[in-house]
Parts: structure tokens; sequence; C-alpha cells
């Protein structure tokens, strides 16, 4: 059984590192943020396998099924600059992966080599029994690990799930629940708020020659200046603007 | 079932593995049968419904057109359209079906649970909420405009009615206690085999069944939400582009979504494989998968009944619909069934001391009285909101020059 | 009974977690994209979600507070990625460009 759980554990990594490694570098943005849903949906069944199967589901809910959604989305409402042409990364990114290569080097080093945590001793199954819960939150958190017996067999005591998280919601987090609805509900207004349009100042679709006549105007002014549109201009005036560009 | 292959193997993790391999292989076989079914009745239904016969000559009452159909549509050549972005279009199928019928591993035939995890009904709206990706993915990757258009129709719906889907569906979970579906089965049993234990005899019940029905229509886009595929604006929608092999698939997924719609919608407020003689040891093992069996399909003709009468919705009705009309119902259902609870089950201690004297908890009289203020709050609730969007004029129609 | 408890030490899945936060940091320096750095944040939220599941799970698996904050946390990302992309949409619509480094001048 270790051994299934063993197998399932490391393929599911390598989904989730693999998936993810494709977000970060592969130049079709609708493509990186498919990768995106597949490492979300392994992180779920991540979950799952922690037993932690409210996470889970919430994680398929909000993430799989709501934010991809809506990054999804957001890159086709804007579609006509995040196209394949479009250079995806900066020029100086050997930067970033270099200081992300470095960060992952000083956070490893210190959990592979010097395992201060209180669970078992390296190698050996660990196990955080019931009784000696007690005990071990009065000695510190760096004291040696000999004294947690590895008890593979017991039976492992009553995690905590949908039952318990529903009580602690209403009783001790209860500060903290209200708040994430506050910051919910801001968020919600927030968001109206920011990408609202008016209706007369919507802007109207282009047509495949304004499109291409946009694009050739990217190419001349060279991507550095912000663009001041001509696409910005109210239905009746679009074609004003083309001729003022030409 | 794990006893079963633990006798032949001996080894604990090879019988699980069996197990669950043998439970989904006849959840699998048990559900492309079904949508043979369903197939069927739904054109046959229809037939009638509309004056005419429907296919009747393959097979006695023409019981076999599926499956001449399935062999046709097998047979057929497979394409990709040249522009297409080739991987995207191959998955999207795959993902639709996968998350379908990832739902059917927590939906119980009867007294045969093939999983019971304890956050079953939230597992079943996840699970579906994931075919969403697919469909964007199936109108992004086939480079269509009416495949595109079908896509963002179908998403925008599936998300609006997730939301009163779930809310309606909290209300039975509040009033059983636990989200694993055979709780919530197991609630509505009654040892006399009375129907009256349904959740959708009761007035907080009955609206949350009204609210998940009509939202679930939505989310499997039946008619009269069909909008993603409408065939007299989009073509077929996001499944233009699909042929053959892969547009079987498609068309799987959808009656194995309907399907497990009319299942769950069974199984939470029509009491599952309850009924009479339910309980004997083997028997009514086979008379319970018959009594879902029966309710789910019961609960399938009605769709096609729909189908047949009720004409198809504007995309904008069908946006008001969603956030003007069942939200604010599913909302105030939370709050009568919240009283529900109070009055029937809460004493002194809970700060309900008045409903002592109505007796002790659970007692006739309290029924009676929550009976009573719920389905006045329930029904008075449903006649405002439906005048309110009456009178403030939702449906009506302006003809905008601009688009998004 | 089982579980990844006795199957794999803490520090593996540490170790899963933290190369997905270093993937999602990679991502977020060097996309040009902005929805392309939202994603790179969303990769390091859920790392940072994996970690707090996986002390929860072995060292206080009785205890809810590794559940409420995962829960919390997640509630934070989708504010995030709500404004986030609304505010993508908004510079958008003024900028016609997403691309980070072109959004550099303060007037709307």
């Amino acid at each position: 059984m270790d051994f299934i759980i063993g197998l399932i554990f490391w393929g599911l990594s390598a989904l989730i590192l693999f998936s993810g490694l494709m977000v970060v570098i592969v130049k079709n943005i609708i493509h990186a943020a498919l990768w995106l849903i597949a490492s979300f949906a392994g992180i779920a069944a991540f979950y799952f396998l922690l037993e932690a199967p409210y996470i889970g589901v919430v994680q398929i809910l909000v993430y799989t099924g709501a934010i991809s959604i809506l990054m999804l989305f957001a890159i086709m409402l804007t579609r006509q600059v995040t196209g394949e042409g479009t250079q995806q990364l900066f020029k100086r990114w050997w930067v970033a992966a270099l200081v992300a290569f470095g960060l992952f080097a000083v956070v490893i080093v210190p959990t592979i080599w010097f395992p201060r945590l209180p669970v078992a001793e390296r190698g050996q199954p660990t196990y955080w029994p019931q009784s000696d819960r007690a005990a071990a939150s009065a000695t510190p958190a760096a004291a040696p690990a000999a004294q947690q017996e590895p008890q593979p067999e017991a039976e492992t005591p009553q995690i905590a799930g949908a039952f318990e998280i529903g009580r602690s919601f209403m009783a001790e987090y209860l500060l903290p629940f209200e708040v994430s609805s506050l910051l919910l509900l801001v968020a919600l207004i927030g968001a109206v708020v920011i990408a609202y349009e008016e209706r007369t100042r919507r802007r109207r679709i282009l047509t495949l020659a304004e499109e291409a006549e946009l694009r050739r105007s990217v190419a001349g002014l060279g991507m550095e200046r912000p663009l001041q549109a001509s696409a910005q201009l109210p239905p009746g005036k679009s074609e004003a603007g083309t001729a003022e560009r030409r | 079932m794990r006893a079963m292959w633990e006798f032949f193997f001996g080894v604990g993790w090879l019988a699980t593995l069996t197990s669950y391999l043998t439970i989904t292989t006849a959840i699998l076989v048990a559900g492309s049968l079904v949508m043979m079914l369903l197939t069927w009745i739904e054109r046959r239904g229809l037939g009638y419904m509309q004056d005419r016969k429907g296919p009747n000559r393959v097979g006695p009452f023409g019981l076999f057109q599926p499956i001449a159909e399935a062999i046709k549509t097998i047979t057929k050549e497979d394409i990709t359209p040249t522009d297409a972005d080739r991987w995207v279009h191959f998955l999207a199928p795959v993902v639709i079906l996968a998350s379908t019928v990832a739902a059917f591993a927590v939906i119980p035939w009867g007294n045969l649970i093939p999983v019971d995890i304890n956050v079953g009904v939230l597992y079943i709206v996840a699970v579906s909420a994931v075919h969403t990706v697919g469909i964007l993915m199936a109108g992004w990757a086939s480079n269509n405009k009416f495949a595109l258009l079908g896509g963002m129709r179908g998403v925008a719906q599936a998300i609006s009615y997730e939301i009163p889907q779930v809310l309606s569906l909290v209300s039975i979970v509040m009033l059983v206690g636990s989200m694993s579906v055979v709780d919530v089965i197991q609630n509505q049993m009654d040892p006399y085999g009375n129907i009256l234990s349904w959740h959708i005899f009761t007035p907080v019940g009955l609206l949350s069944f009204i609210v998940f029905w009509i939202a679930s229509l939505a989310e499997g886009e039946r008619p009269p939400f069909d909008n993603p595929e409408a065939e007299s604006e989009l073509v077929a929608g996001y499944m233009t582009e699909y042929g053959g092999m892969k547009f079987a698939v498609l068309f799987l997924a959808n009656y194995l979504t309907n399907f497990a719609i009319c299942a769950v919608t069974a199984g939470v407020f029509l009491g599952g494989g309850n009924g009479p003689g339910s309980d004997i040891p083997i028997l009514g093992t086979l008379l319970s998968v018959f009594y879902f069996l029966a309710k789910s399909l019961g609960l399938f003709f009605v769709m096609v009944w729909i189908r047949g009468v009720v004409p198809r919705l504007r995309i904008d009705e069908l946006m008001h619909f969603a956030w003007k009309f069942l939200l604010p119902l599913a909302l105030v259902n939370i709050f009568s069934t919240s009283l529900w609870i109070a009055i029937i089950r809460w004493g002194a201690e809970q700060g309900m001391g008045i409903a002592e004297a109505l007796g002790a908890p659970g007692s006739i009289a309290r029924i009676a009285v929550a009976w009573v203020v719920t389905a006045i709050i329930n029904v008075v609730a449903f006649f405002l909101v439906a005048r309110l969007n009456a009178t403030r004029g939702v449906t009506t129609y302006q003809a905008t020059p601009t688009a998004v | 009974m089982r579980s990844i408890v006795t199957a794999m030490p803490l520090e593996a899945i540490l170790t899963v977690a933290a190369a997905l936060f270093c993937i999602g940091l990679f991502g977020a320096l060097s996309r040009r994209n902005i929805i392309g750095i939202l994603m790179g944040v969303e990769l390091m939220l859920n790392a940072v979600n994996i970690n707090l599941i996986a002390f929860w799970r072995y060292l206080e698996p009785t205890n809810t507070s590794g559940l409420i904050f995962a829960i919390i946390a997640i509630t934070v990302a989708a504010a995030e990625a709500a404004v986030g992309l609304a505010m993508v949409i908004a510079v958008y619509r003024t900028r016609l460009t997403i691309n980070a480094d072109e959004v550099d001048t303060l007037r709307g």
C-alpha cells in the first residue's frame, strides 16, 4: 500500500511540476492557462491524497472551475496583443531564473539536510500520536523526535473534516470568516467598478481590415510607447480615426 | 466488493485496486447503456409530443436505433479543421467527458454505493463545474466564430447558474447536517415506506427542488436553456467543428450530464432508491436500483417534456432569470430552512424557549408550525420575486448597436 | 490504515511545494504579459497552500487551524484574481496593451 501511495505521490508531483513549468515557459498564453488548469487539478488530487477532501473539492470548485475560467476570459478579451507573435518573456529572463533557482536552493538545503521538524526520524514512517500531542507541545519544536514511537499500524485519530471546519468557523474563527466574506464583497464590487465601461464609450468590435491596420501601426511604433489607439473612439467616429492614422 | 476480491487475491492493495477498477467499469458500461436508452426516450417522446412517431424501424419500437447511430458515428472520418489548435481541439471532448463521468463516482445507484466521501454533494457540483473548461477549450480551439460564441455563452451560463444550484443545495445540506450523498438519502428513509419523508414534500425542499431543477437544466444545457448550441443561431455552438468519434464523445457527455442531473435530483429530493421493500437484504438492492432508475428516468421524461413545450430563452433573459429570480429565491429558502430547523429541533438552550411551549423537539405540533411558517415565507417570496421581475421590466429588449 | 503519512516523509511534500513556488516565482518575474504574471502568482499561492495542508496533516491532523488557513488563502487568491483581472481589462482598454513593461506612465 505504501508503494502505491508513493507511486501516486510521485506521479502527481511530476504532473504538478511539469505543468507548472509549462505554464511559465510555453509561448502561447492560452496554452499556459490550460497548463495552469492541469496544475490546479493535480494539486486538488494532492489534497485528496493528504486526506483533506474538503480542501480538494474547494480547490476544484474555486481554482479549476472559476479562477482559470476568469483567466481564459481575460485572455480572450485582450486577444489582439497576446498572440503567438509577441515576445512573451523579458529580455533578461535569466535573472529571474537565477533568482528562482537560488531561492529554491536556499529553501531546500535546510529542509533536506537539517530536518528540525517534530515528525519523526528521517526514513522512518512518520506519525504524530494523539496522546503525545500534549507532551510534545510542552517541549520545544526542535526536540529530538526519539520519544515518538512510529506506530504505523495504529488507527489515525479522527482527522478533522468538513464538519470540524464548519464548527470552528462558527466558533473560534468567526472573525476571520467575517473578514474574508467582507474581503470577497469588496473584491466583487471593486472588480465591477474597475472593469465597468459605460455603454456609450464602449469600444466597437474591429473589422478584420481595421485589426490588420492596428497591428501594422503597433509594429511601426515599436513596442515601447503606450498606444493611444483609435479604436478607443466611440462607434461613429472610428472611420475618422482610421483616416487620421493614415 | 472489496471483500470478494480479497478472497481471490489475498493482498490488500491489489483487492482495493481491483474493486475500484470493477466499480469504474460497471459505472462506465451502465452509463453508456443508460445514455442509449435516454436518446431513445428523448426521440420517441418528443416524436409523440409533436404528433409523429419518432424512430421506429431498427429493432422493436426502434430500440436499437442508438446502436445503429453509434456505428454510423464511429465509422465516420475524424476531421480536424486546418486552423484549429490541434491538441486543444482533441482534448476538449476528453475533458468534458471526464468531468461528467467523475461525478458518477459518488452517485449511489439505489443501495449500490460506489464511493461515499463526506463532501459528496459539493464534489458533484465542483466536478461538473470543470466541464465549463472543456466547453471553452472546444469553443476556442475550433477557430470558428460560431464555436467561440457558443463556448462563451455556455461558460457564462454555466457559471451563473452554478450559484443558485449550490445555494439551493445548501438548504438541503442544512436540513441533513451532512454533505455525504448517502446521508442525504438516509435522511429521507422512512421505515414504513412513507413517501412523505422525501425532501420534496416539505416547503423548504419544494422550493429548493424548483431552484435546483431549473438551474440544473441550465447547467446541462437542456432546452429551454440550450443557447450554447442553439441550432437556429449558432449552427451547433461549440460542437460545430466536431465530427465522427469526437462528436460522439461530446454527445455521450451531454446525455451523461443529463442523467447525472436526474440521478442527483432523484437522490437529493426524491429519496434515491428508497421505496417499499428496499431494505430487504438482497432483493431490496435490486428493488432499490429499480426505484432509483424509475425516478431518474421519470425526471428525464420531465426534461423531454419541458423541451417539447417551452421555447428557448434569449441570452439576456437567461441571465436575468438566474440572477434576479433564482438567486433571491435560493437565499430566501436558506432563511426559511434555518427557521425550520430552529422551530423543530432547537430547545431553550439554543435560545428557542418559545418553541418549548409547542412540545418536545420533533413533536407533531412543532412540525406543523414549521410547515405553516416556512410555507408562507416561501410562497410569499416566490410571488413577490416573480411580481418584482415582471413589473421592473427585466425582459425589455433594447437593440443596442454596440457589442462587448 | 495506511496513508500518506506512513508512506512519505514530510520533506518530500515540502520539496515539491518549494519547487512549485520557485516555478511560480520565475513565471511572475519573467513574463511580460500581466496575465502571465498573475498565473505565476497563483502558482505561488498554491504552493503555499500545499505546505499548509501538509503541515496540518503531519503535525496537527486533529486541529482545524491548518485547514482554515488554507481556505482563507484560497479566498484571498480568488479575490486577488478577480480584482487583478479586472485591472488587466481596464489597462487594456486605455493602453491597448497588457505587457507589463509598456504600462509605464502614471497618466491615465
